[in-house]
């Protein structure tokens, strides 16, 4: 389970992110939309730990993974870029194969291209067992094929686990069909929140209707 | 070209007295390049990860001290081991050991200075993904240092470099003595105020051959991959 109360994160008079109250259930798959700048990202680092509150609170399970949407590629091959989590090589070899990089094991990872790159940096977290998982738009440089291994790599790793999802999103794809309920955050705020079918179907507000509107096109 | 000749000549005649002042060189470098590095290269990992109060002070005291004139940091380890000094009867001045002590205040300071940015611009990434990854603080220094390798080399041999090179400090505390306390880079000044000019070249010839080969050796032992 996690609980925020009264989540802010300010740079100087700027509030990026204001959630006066959140909740979210063990095992729940949760994304995260909005434009540029509504507190996807700074969301997702704040519970990940690599960001310091303005204020509040948030409860949430020890064991937590975060993959950046920047993925970083460690010097080396794809199997040594996965096993510095510590994990076998067979599991590596696993997960490759699960995204459909194994051709590739062998090569450096500094040569994949964009989408590539971010399928292995989705391999290696995978490769460790969590409680909650964070994933800051897991899909962004991936093509329809990428997205689509994506979002089945991570309902199997839930499915395995157990763990919470939390991932922000550009994608109405990923919302609809990995998570089982959205928020549509606006300047740091939730505009919409419910089941993604419904919200895209049906938004909540005027704001929410013009931002999925735009998703649309 | 005279001073080529030079210079090859007295390599292969394996002049005693040259061979003891390269041997003494490369001691004083090694020595005071590894106390830096041993100092700086975690002071600079702490500057470049860390944000405190005080920080951009500290950023600007060591970027001056990073100019520090090496006759000011002699003359300021001599004031400390003259025999009236307070460090005077450890009877250090006019020994190896001072030069290293001298150079090291060189030194440091750019190390520090060079390895703090260096992990401030770069091992971020490499910092969050391995924080992301909920990997140990070993580990993540660890991979930043195996990711950094070719920048830290850098580092290292910055301060290999102005060790071997530096003239004013060493030849306050060392004295330049023959035998004892004579480098390259003093022993050319004294050839040059002999008005041996080509004796001098052919040494400077000899110090940068040293260098080449030091260079050389560590880029061979932290090899990157070619496709990196």
């Amino acid at each position: 389970m996690i609980e925020i109360r009264d989540l802010k994160k300010c740079y100087g008079e700027r509030t990026v992110l204001d959630l006066p109250e959140l909740t979210v259930g063990d095992g729940e798959a949760l994304a995260f939309a909005g434009p540029n700048g509504s507190g996807k990202t700074t969301l997702l680092r704040l519970l990940a730990e690599l960001l310091k509150s303005s204020g509040g609170t948030v409860k949430k399970p020890d064991k937590a993974l975060y993959m950046p949407q920047q993925s970083y590629a460690f010097k080396g091959d794809l199997v040594r870029n996965i096993t510095v989590t510590g994990c076998e090589k067979s599991e590596a070899k696993r997960l490759l194969e699960k995204l459909e990089l194994s051709h590739l094991a062998e090569k450096k990872a500094a040569s994949l291209s964009g989408g590539e790159l971010q399928r292995l940096s989705l391999c290696r977290v995978l490769s460790v067992p969590c409680e909650l998982l964070l994933l800051d738009e897991p899909t962004s440089a991936c093509d329809a094929k990428g997205a689509a291994l994506v979002i089945e790599a991570i309902k199997a790793y839930q499915k395995e686990t157990g763990c919470t999802v939390l991932m922000s999103t550009h994608s109405p794809v990923l919302a609809a069909k990995a998570a089982d309920r959205l928020i549509i955050l606006n300047g740091g705020r939730i505009e919409a929140d419910g089941e993604p079918k419904r919200i895209l179907m049906n938004p909540e507000n005027e704001w929410a209707e013009h931002f999925i509107a735009g998703w649309k096109i | 070209m005279e001073s080529f000749q030079q210079a090859f000549d007295l390599l292969i005649s394996l002049d005693k007295e040259l061979l003891q002042i390269i041997g003494v060189t490369l001691r004083m470098s090694f020595f005071s390049t590894t106390i830096s590095c041993l100092l700086g290269l975690p002071l600079g990992a702490l500057i470049g990860t860390r944000s405190f109060r005080g920080k951009s002070f500290l950023k600007k005291l060591i970027h001056t001290l990073m100019g520090l004139p090496p006759v000011v940091a002699g003359l300021f380890v001599y004031v400390l081991f003259t025999h009236y000094g307070p460090f005077g009867s450890l009877n250090l001045l006019f020994t190896v050991k001072v030069m290293v002590i001298a150079q090291v205040i060189l030194i440091t300071p750019i190390v520090i200075g060079l390895s703090s940015s260096f992990i401030e611009g770069t091992s971020k990434p490499v910092i969050d993904t391995a924080r992301g990854l909920g990997l140990s603080k070993a580990k993540t220094v660890g991979l930043c240092l195996s990711e950094g390798r070719s920048s830290l080399l850098s580092v290292v041999l910055s301060a290999f470099g102005r060790s071997i090179a530096e003239v004013g400090a060493v030849s306050i505390v060392g004295g330049n003595i023959q035998w004892k306390t004579r480098v390259m880079t003093t022993a050319i000044m004294l050839e040059t105020n002999k008005g041996k000019f080509s004796f001098a070249l052919a040494l400077g010839i000899i110090l940068l051959l040293i260098g080449f080969a030091v260079n050389a050796l560590a880029s061979f032992i932290v090899k990157e991959p070619a496709d990196d």
